[in-house]
């Protein structure tokens, strides 16, 4: 591994361009910037520390910072949230840490044409606040929504849990600015508008900074979908005598052509028990419940009501029994406060231990999902009998494809590890483990993940065989753009593009 | 590499596993609702960095020296727990609840046993030390006057109740105590005041200074029990928290002394109609949920059902789980160390008061007072600053006098 270190002269000329006080080179500052909610290799933390953060307030500040690190070859990643479950902001290179979050002011709020602009270190629930009051919000809805931001959401091309409504982060993103690894400051959108939701003039430049993970530059501003709130949220959840019984019903009732359906989620049996045994707020469920679906439907109130009963009949001719309206809209609104809750695991021996969760995500299709789910139970199990720090927290299936529901999902294994015990061998086993799982998601023509990125040992390797001929590409652009490999070097495998 | 201080090996061993349950997790709901991280957007200042530093402590990457200072940015306003998934859901049944405040309040502790102090919260508590009382701005403070507020009320020395008052409320907002005194005897409550009362020592031992904060406990507990005292009335949620989570912890079981916050008792005065309320306040008003009565001990209700009470007052609420990301900046000796910062806290907090449209803003804590109040005279129109034992008193038709800047 190339280590870089910032010399002082560049720490002053850093101080000129965002003032002293916002750059960061004590120890506490690099290291709390260093990590990521997913599993962490804490034994090995010091490796991955930025040599400097700093903390602008505009895109020329930003553009310049671009520019010194370009002219010293020095690495630079971008930090929004830090909340991203794969690396994308972590600085495998050290270097310079750009953290946007200052950036976090609301430029313009456009009722006419809906659309909102913003500094990219704005927090989705913050900037809900604010539209409140004009009726209309952006329903961006990660997981994570209390602290996710608008950068991240870009960088990762984030889900969305009520995309099947209102698509995903990068169908809500109209326009950004972006600051190239030259330094340059671009605008790129559907064509060249900043408001324009649909164009063919050009290339859709959109998209290739959509999910980047910071290797193509730093997004400065967004435009962003404003939609008016809904009148009516119907959340109703469903359990199932077994798996099958409850996957053949998402089938169903995603193919059903309910326009305001805005989420499915098939939670199944291995789920169901990790909850039954270890999550003290989940609302008891008699035996027979095996699997679980969550639905919402949002919409106008005369839409949502009918929708609704269309729903419930479904789930009823295919099996599914309503878990009641305490279940349902509790554990709905509950639902980004409820996903990092399984902060406890079990050992094979059934002592409880804190466990940090690792959620492996794919992309794949409706029809490959019990022999996928299959796979990687018995995978997980076989990593869980021969190291005592892995545990298995079941499956969720996600519908994944924005304004419809049917076709294909967000699947996702979580899997509970004892970070406190991680040492080389632990990790070497969990970084195989994942790659294990990775694999059968490609093997069955899915995608490495649908959210979080392919950025982290065990499944950035991947990246060439799954994006196959268009790996190529993907590295003539980095090269074309980024010549001195300065941008969030190490991921993606991208480093490949200046090997020849 | 080994921590090599015994200290901090202590800290450690003693916080670990409640900082893993933060840094396993790392998902940081607490940010958006920290009234330091809204205001510097410093992810050094979060809570989860607070906690991730231990497990840096422990892994030897990190040491006291280099992050005390980071320690000094939180008000000790308790929204990171409360926002935390592992408080809101999980319960306690694994012991995973996260516990921010206690872990900024002994790192503080830590890093005055070795030898790191900060220069305004050292001068703070050595003229907290001299004057038995904190160093309320630009007013004389001594044994002498600590119960000059109460000239002309003749208000006895013990009994089995006794009112605490406030350093701020003794020193610099007199006309709190006054008003509170007033409505207690209009009320027919019996009750007295100390002998000699002394700082209560919670700001002390936020700042880190556990030694000091105890000879301030010790000798208030002594006076109490000189004078009969078995029930005490607290008009301040600083004094509140130290009385109820501090003392308990210094005494243990023989901590027998009964706390009363006033909204409490006021709000039970006046649903057993022993406190009418008959002269209308016209007032458009809005709440401040004091940090520690509302996040750290949960009491909101009472204060709401008071202003309630109040004739002719237009009372526009914002419910209490919105006012967990709202702070007036003042507390946890924050202002003392970081006056700029606190200085925008309350500015946001008033900012957020006058998109409601009110004339005045009701608080239930004399320290937030001062803040809030400034920055309410920056606004156009302006918006005054009010306890809310004053609006009661006032609408009692009780002339309360004292000094209310």
């Amino acid at each position: 591994m190339s280590v870089v270190t910032v010399s002082d002269a560049v720490i002053e000329e850093l101080k000129g361009i965002v003032g002293p006080e916002y750059v960061l080179i004590d120890k506490p500052a690099r290291y709390n910037r260093t990590r990521v909610p997913a599993p962490f290799p804490v034994h090995r933390w010091g490796d991955y520390v930025p040599d400097v953060v700093v903390l602008p307030a505009t895109a020329e500040e930003v553009s310049e910072v671009v520019k010194l690190a370009n002219r010293f070859k020095i690495p630079i990643v971008p930090r929004a949230g830090g909340t991203g479950l794969a690396d994308g902001a972590v600085p495998l290179r050290r270097g310079i840490l750009v953290d946007i979050k200052r950036m976090n002011k609301i430029l313009e709020i456009d009722l006419e044409d809906r659309a909102v602009t913003v500094q990219p270190g704005i927090n989705m629930l913050k900037l809900n606040e604010e539209l409140k009051k004009y009726g209309v919000f952006y329903p961006d809805d990660p997981a994570s929504y209390p602290c996710s931001i608008v950068a991240g959401r870009i960088g990762t091309s984030g889900f969305s849990l009520i995309s099947s409504r209102y698509g995903h982060t990068r169908d809500l993103v109209m326009s950004m600015q972006v600051v190239l690894p030259t330094g340059e400051i671009v605008e790129v959108g559907d064509g060249g508008g900043r408001k324009l939701r649909k164009s063919s003039t050009g290339f859709q430049l959109k998209h290739l900074f959509m999910g980047h993970q910071g290797t193509l530059g730093i997004c400065t501003e967004a435009t962003l979908e404003l939609v008016p709130r809904p009148e009516a949220e119907f959340a109703a959840f469903f359990g199932y005598r077994d798996f099958e019984a409850a996957y053949k019903s998402t089938g169903a009732m995603t193919k059903s052509g309910l326009a305001t359906l805005a989420a499915v989620v098939l939670f199944d049996d291995k789920k169901v028990q990790y909850l039954r045994r270890d999550d003290e707020a989940y609302i008891p469920q008699p035996k027979s419940v095996n699997s679980v679906i969550a639905t919402a439907i949002y919409g106008v109130e005369d839409e949502v009501r009918a929708a609704g009963k269309r729903l419930l009949r479904i789930a009823k001719e295919t099996g599914g029994k309503y878990l009641g309206d305490e279940v349902s809209q509790g554990d709905w609104a509950s639902r980004h406060d409820r996903y990092a809750t399984p902060l406890h695991g079990r050992l094979l021996n059934g002592q409880v231990v804190p466990m940090c969760w690792h959620c492996e995500d794919s992309a794949i299709n409706y029809s490959v999902i019990p022999k996928v789910r299959k796979e990687w139970h018995s995978i997980a199990e076989r990593y869980i009998k021969k190291y005592e720090i892995f545990d298995d927290w079941g499956c969720f299936f996600y519908t994944n494809a924005a304004y419809k529901p049917w076709g294909d999902y967000l699947a996702e294994i979580d899997i509970g590890i004892w970070e406190q015990r991680l040492n080389e061998e632990n990790w070497r086993a969990w970084v195989e483990c994942k790659r294990e799982i990775t694999q059968v998601a490609l093997k069955y023509g899915g995608s490495i993940t649908a959210c979080h990125g392919s950025t982290r040992e065990g499944d950035a390797e991947f990246v060439p065989v799954e994006m196959k001929g268009g790996f190529e590409v993907m590295k003539r652009i980095k090269k074309a753009l980024d010549p001195n490999n300065i941008m969030n070097p190490g991921k993606n495998m991208l480093d490949k593009a200046y090997e020849d | 590499m080994a921590v090599n201080n015994n200290l901090q090996q202590e800290f450690v061993k003693k916080w670990r596993d409640n900082a893993y349950g933060c840094f396993t997790s790392g998902h940081k709901f607490c940010r958006e609702v920290c009234p330091v991280t809204q205001v510097t957007r410093n992810e050094n200042h979060t809570p989860t960095a607070f906690h991730a530093n231990i497990v840096a402590m422990e892994q030897g990457a990190l040491s006291i020296e280099d992050i005390a200072q980071d320690y000094v940015n939180c008000t000790m306003c308790g929204a990171c727990e409360l926002r935390c998934p592992n408080t809101l859901f999980t319960g306690d049944f694994y012991r995973h609840r996260t516990q921010t405040v206690k872990v900024v309040k002994a790192m503080r502790a830590l890093a005055v046993q070795s030898g790191i102090e900060q220069p305004n919260w050292k001068r703070w508590v050595e003229a907290t030390v001299d004057k038995k009382s904190e160093p309320v701005l630009d007013v004389p403070i001594n044994q002498d006057n600590v119960a000059a507020w109460a000239k002309g009320l003749d208000l006895p020395i013990g009994g089995e109740t006794i009112l605490f008052c406030d350093c701020e409320a003794a020193f610099y907002r007199t006309s709190v105590p006054r008003a509170t005194a007033m409505l207690l005897k209009k009320a027919g409550i019996k009750f007295g005041l100390m002998r000699e009362q002394w700082c209560c020592g919670g700001p002390a031992a936020e700042m880190g200074y556990t030694d000091h904060a105890r000879v301030f406990a010790e000798h208030n507990l002594a006076d109490w029990r000189a004078v009969g005292a078995k029930r005490i009335i607290v008009l301040d949620p600083h004094d509140y928290i130290t009385f109820t989570e501090d003392y308990p912890e210094y005494f243990g079981e023989d901590f027998d002394i009964e706390l009363v916050y006033i909204t409490e008792l006021v709000a039970d005065l006046i649903r057993r109609k022993k406190l009418k309320l008959t002269k209308p306040i016209k007032r458009v008003v809005t709440y401040h949920d004091p940090c520690r009565l509302n996040k750290r001990k949960g009491i909101f209700e009472s204060p709401r059902e008071i202003l309630r009470s109040i004739p002719g007052l237009t009372f526009k609420d914002v419910d209490h789980v919105t006012q967990w990301s709202y702070c007036s900046g003042a507390g946890g000796g924050f202002a003392v160390e970081r006056p700029k910062i606190a200085e925008e806290i309350s500015r946001r907090r008033l900012a957020k008061a006058a998109e409601l449209e009110v004339d005045t803003l009701v608080s239930a804590c004399v320290w937030s007072e001062r803040p809030l109040s400034a920055r309410g005279r920056e606004l156009k129109p302006k918006v005054e600053v009010r306890d809310l034992m004053e609006l009661v008193a006032e609408s009692a038709g009780l002339d309360y006098g004292g000094v209310k800047v």
